[in-house]
Parts: structure tokens; C-alpha cells; sequence
């Protein structure tokens, strides 16, 4: 199934997003190998160059080890995954905050509708 | 990174009619390259002419070095948007012919690739539909190993399980010694696939980018952006 | 290279050519057969079949010259030259390639008509005495000219082939040409060929008439005091198997030319 991307933004920073997730979730736990680029790439229906790219950015990141002679790994580091991921969510959560700022809602107004909200999915 | 492919200059005149006007790019080895235009903006001709088909009016090109010739022949692996196989032959001849004039071209390979599309090696081309003549041109192109892949139009006329199977197959024998260069007008199928874009505008080179920076710098897709330039 | 393309030009022609002489042998057995079982009296038989024979015999030659056509347009001038001419070879070679396999065809049908006479009409001692007769042809000619016997019997052969040559290549220079234009090819190519031809007719007169006032044919009479007639001979041959080459030459320096500079395919 190819992976679909958003058309105003680089694909390569969208593999990126969308592997991060994908070892958030726990499709790709700490410690498991991952396939190979060409494989990836085909499952993405990407250019193998652009999924090059964005792997080069992950491991950058630390979120992923290559071995030479094996392949490319999720990071063992439970703890850099769990940073990276408390990272992610703050960033989307700042992004959200920014933008209801924006519509004019005070603090107390965004934490009663997001805890009345939280309290209704409990259900 | 080598130069895969170098035009200097290029122009290509039929007549009075002005089809290329001083083409000048240099290509890098190692990617998928979108060669963009509506019809009739000189794509074909660009590609005639690496092929040697054609002889530039003006301007030269250089393959890995090579002017196009003999030498550049052995490198190069065409699928024209015509259907050029000999219809007497069935498939297995026509395999056999590769095999015994190129090199770099391997027939497990396009056995296995006519296999996948489920296309039979002894039928003779004569008793075959236009789609199936124009897969089977498709497994004998990229069954060879060669250093620069042009592809005119190749999902121009085929069904969408087809075009998956192409861009499949495209992704695979992608390596990094090698180069695609694939013409087209129909550029969301593909985009995801191609590392960079050429756009060609009326035989002029209008663009040359990769497919990312477009993104980044335009924040549009490189179909949106194509759509915007060649509107009418 | 050029052995690969000889081996597929034959491949080509030879599912056409073969199966063709094998049709030709068969009827000239059957009008054999049928001369040889049919009673004096009975006409017709024999009549139709020999019909059917000659209608074979023409038809082989108008293949042949179809064929000889048909492979250098379809093949190199069509869709079909996006593959050739991206072979990693050379366009000259392309041509040789068409020539040596059409002179080879043309020859062969000759053999296979004569085959196909011998057939119809010789019995055993037929044949023997022909080649008896051949022999002592060959015999005499020996000893009338001697070692230059052979030479007049390679000088022929050469002529056959190099006139075969330059018809062909008249042909082939003449698509090539009529390939230049956009439109209405197939009669672009007839002009071609009625330009071609007119020109070689032109340079041929004028090449007879620039001897004619350089009084070669005094020269050579004279030197027949001297020399003998079989010099003379010789020298005649030479001069048309230089003349057919030239011609020859021409039309391949043409049609390489298209064809390496000038494609123009659809």
C-alpha cells in the first residue's frame, strides 16, 4: 500500500514523520531491524534516494543505528525513543496551543474544554 | 557524483520549426529524473536526440562522456513511445536478439519480469494488443544493466495495475550507478518517484530542480507547480 | 557486430525464403509426376500445372524483389528502426548487413528456378550429359584462353555481383531519400529513384563520350596489334565492373549518409 503524502510540503520530511510514528507505535519496537531501503522505498512507493534521505535524517536524530554489516536498527536507547517521543508531542501540542491562543481562548477556557473532552472519551 | 548525461547548447530545428532552442544541463549520475512537458514541448525530440536518432542542429551532448554513437548505444536503454518489435518474432526470439546484441542485458531477469505480468514467452508479437507489446518492451528495457534509462511515456497508455507494476519496477532496479530519465505529462502518478524535474516549455529548458527543494521553496507539489506554469 | 546483424537478416528472410523453394520444388516434382503419368492424349493436367509452375516461378521473383524492399523500409525506415538504429552499431553496417543477405536471396532464387527446370525436364542422363557438356565447355575454354580462363570466369562472376550490388543499392539510396521528406514517402522514393537513375544515365554518357573524344577505342584497336583481343576482353570487363562500382559506391555513400546524419523516423 503505497503511503500518501501531503502535496505542499518535501516527501522526504513526510517519510520522516511517518517512520517516527512508526517506531512510536511500536510497529518498529527498540531494537528491531528495519527493512532495506529499496524494500522501504517500495512499500512507500518512493524513490529510493528520498527514503535514503530520510533515513540518513533519522539516524542523524539518533533514532536510528546502522551496522555496517547488518543493516539499519531502532535505536536499543528505550529512553532516546521516549525523549524523541515526548518531543514530537510537545511540538504538536505547542502548535495547537499557538493556534487557539490565536481565537482569543484563555488558559482556564482551553483546560476546562480539553479535560471535559478528555472526561467524554473516557466513556 | 559523475555527469551522466551534458548538453550544451542543444538545439534541434525541423525546417523553420524550432523544436529545442539551446538546451544547456548537466545530469547527475545516481537518479530519477522527470523530464516534463506538455505534448509537443520537444520531450521526444530531447530523447531522439541522446538516442542518436536525431542530429542536433546545433549544440552537443555527451553521455558518461560519449558522444551519441556507438559507444553510447552500449550504455543507453531506450523504450521509445512507439512499438518497434518485429512482429514475426515471439517473445523468446525477441529475448534472444537482446541478448546477442546487448551486453549488460540479462533474459532471467525479463523472464522474470514478463512472468509478473503474467505475459507468455512463446506467443508471437504479431497476435499481441498494443498494451501487451508495449509491457513487453518495458521488461526488455530494464532487463538491461545500463547506465542511463530512457523512458518516453511510459505510463502513458496503460492500466493503472500496469503503471504500479512500472513505477515498481523502476524503484527496484534503481541503483545508484544508474540513471532514469522518464517524459511525461502526467506527473502526479509519479512524482514520488523522481528525485529531480526538468520542465521543458516550447523547446526551452524552463526548470531544473530537485523535486524536495521545489516543495520546500514553493510549498506546492511539483504536479501543482507544472499545471501553474503550463496553464493555458 | 556485423555477423550478429547478418545472422538475424537471415533469420528474417529465411522463414519467408525457404518454405518459397520448398512450394517451387513441389509443383516442379508435381508437373513431373503428372507429364510422366498422364497419357499423350490428355492435355490439361499437364497444361494447368505447368500454369500453376510459371505463376510460382514469377511470384518467387516478385518476392524476391518485395522481400529485398520490404526488409530495408520496414526494418530500418518504420517503427521498427527506434530499434535498429539504437543497436550499438554503426549505420553502415546496418546496410551491409541488408545488401550482402538480398544479393544472397537474388542468387539463390536464380539457383532455385534452375533447380526447379532441372526438375521438371532432365532425367539422369540428362544431367550427366550436361555435365559432361559443362566440362568440356570449361575444356575448351582452356585451352582457347588458358590460365585466363579463370580469370574471365571470376571476372563475371565479380560483374554479376557488383551490378547485383549497385541495383540494390539504387533502391535503398532512393527510400533513404524518399525517408527525407514529411509526407508521401513511398512516392518520394519512386522520383528518387527515376532522379537517380536519370543522373547515372547522364554521367554514364558522359563518361562514354569523354572516352569516345580521348580515342580509347583507337588506343585499344592499336593495341591490338600488339597486345591480342582476350587483353581487350579484360579490359572491357574491368571498365564496366569499375563503372558498376563506382554506381555502387555512390548509393551506399548516399543512403549511409541518411541514414547516419538525416534519420528522420515517424
Amino acid at each position: 500500500m503505497p503511503w500518501n503524502f501531503e502535496n505542499d510540503r518535501p516527501i522526504y520530511i513526510q517519510l520522516v514523520e511517518r517512520i517516527q510514528l512508526l517506531i512510536f507505535s511500536g510497529t518498529y519496537p527498540a531494537g528491531t531491524k528495519l527493512p532495506s531501503v529499496r524494500d522501504l522505498a517500495n512499500e512507500a512507493a518512493v524513490n529510493p534516494n528520498t527514503m535514503q534521505r530520510a533515513l540518513a535524517k533519522l539516524e542523524e536524530d539518533g533514532l536510528i543505528i546502522t551496522q555496517r554489516t547488518s543493516g539499519r536498527f531502532v535505536t536499543e536507547d528505550e529512553k532516546m525513543i521516549k525523549k524523541a517521543r515526548d518531543k514530537l508531542v510537545q511540538e504538536q501540542i505547542n502548535e495547537f496551543l499557538v493556534k487557539i491562543q490565536d481565537l482569543g481562548f484563555g488558559k482556564e477556557e482551553v483546560l476546562a474544554i480539553i479535560t471535559k473532552m478528555l472526561e467524554e472519551m473516557k466513556i | 557524483m559523475s555527469t551522466i548525461l551534458e548538453c550544451k547548447g542543444l538545439t534541434k530545428t525541423f525546417g523553420r520549426k524550432k523544436v529545442l532552442s539551446n538546451i544547456d544541463l548537466e545530469l547527475e549520475t545516481g537518479k530519477i529524473i522527470g523530464l516534463l512537458g506538455p505534448n509537443g514541448s520537444g520531450k521526444t525530440t530531447f530523447i531522439k536526440l541522446v538516442n542518436d536518432l536525431l542530429t542536433p542542429t546545433a549544440g552537443e551532448i555527451r553521455i558518461a562522456g560519449f558522444k551519441p554513437g556507438v559507444e553510447s548505444k552500449k550504455i543507453v536503454s531506450y523504450l521509445p513511445e512507439k512499438t518497434y518489435l518485429n512482429e514475426w518474432m515471439k517473445v523468446e526470439q525477441i529475448i534472444e536478439f537482446f541478448s546477442d546484441f546487448y551486453e549488460d542485458f540479462h533474459a532471467d531477469k525479463a523472464y522474470e519480469m514478463l512472468q509478473k505480468l503474467n505475459l507468455n514467452p512463446g506467443d508471437r508479437l504479431k497476435t499481441m494488443s498494443k498494451g501487451m507489446k508495449e509491457k513487453v518492451q518495458l521488461c526488455l528495457v530494464m532487463a538491461r544493466q545500463a547506465k542511463l534509462y530512457l523512458l518516453d511515456e511510459p505510463i502513458g497508455g496503460v492500466d493503472p495495475a500496469a503503471r504500479d507494476y512500472i513505477l515498481e519496477t523502476i524503484i527496484n532496479n534503481y541503483n545508484k550507478d544508474s540513471t532514469i530519465i522518464i517524459s511525461t505529462h502526467l506527473i502526479a502518478d509519479i512524482e514520488k518517484v523522481l528525485d529531480y524535474v526538468i520542465f521543458l516549455k516550447d523547446g526551452e529548458l524552463v526548470l531544473s530542480s530537485f523535486v524536495d527543494e521545489i516543495r520546500a521553496e514553493q510549498g506546492k507539489s511539483v504536479d501543482k507547480l507544472f499545471k501553474e506554469v503550463f496553464k493555458c | 557486430m556485423l555477423r550478429k546483424l547478418l545472422k538475424y537478416e537471415i533469420k528474417a528472410t529465411a522463414r519467408i525464403f525457404l518454405p518459397l523453394y520448398a512450394v517451387l520444388f513441389s509443383i516442379a516434382l508435381i508437373n513431373r509426376l503428372i507429364s510422366f503419368i498422364s497419357p499423350l492424349e490428355v492435355q490439361a493436367p499437364k497444361i494447368i500445372s505447368m500454369i500453376i509452375y510459371i505463376t510460382i516461378l514469377v511470384g518467387m521473383f516478385v518476392i524476391t524483389f518485395v522481400m529485398m524492399l520490404q526488409r530495408f523500409y520496414k526494418n530500418l525506415l518504420t517503427e521498427e528502426g527506434y530499434l535498429m538504429f539504437t543497436l550499438p552499431t554503426l549505420p553502415w553496417k546496418l546496410i551491409v548487413s541488408k545488401l550482402f543477405i538480398a544479393i544472397m536471396w537474388t542468387i539463390a532464387s536464380g539457383i532455385a528456378a534452375y533447380i526447379s527446370i532441372f526438375i521438371i525436364f532432365m532425367d539422369f542422363t540428362g544431367i550427366s550429359s550436361l555435365f559432361t557438356a559443362l566440362i568440356e565447355f570449361c575444356g575448351k575454354l582452356y585451352t582457347l584462353f588458358g590460365l585466363s580462363s579463370f580469370l574471365f570466369t571470376a571476372e563475371i562472376l565479380l560483374t554479376i555481383l557488383i551490378g547485383l550490388a549497385s541495383g540494390i543499392l539504387i533502391l535503398y539510396a532512393s527510400m533513404a531519400i524518399g525517408h527525407l521528406f514529411n509526407r508521401h514517402k513511398i512516392l518520394a522514393s519512386i522520383g528518387a529513384f527515376i532522379a537517380l537513375s536519370t543522373i547515372t544515365q547522364i554521367l554514364f554518357i558522359l563518361l562514354v563520350s569523354i572516352l569516345h573524344s580521348l580515342h580509347i577505342h583507337d588506343i585499344l584497336l592499336e593495341t591490338t596489334n600488339f597486345l591480342n583481343m582476350e587483353v581487350t576482353v579484360h579490359l572491357g570487363i574491368w571498365f564496366i565492373i569499375l563503372a558498376a562500382g563506382i554506381l555502387a559506391t555512390g548509393y551506399f555513400v548516399i543512403t549511409n549518409y541518411i541514414l547516419s546524419n538525416r534519420l528522420n523516423l515517424e
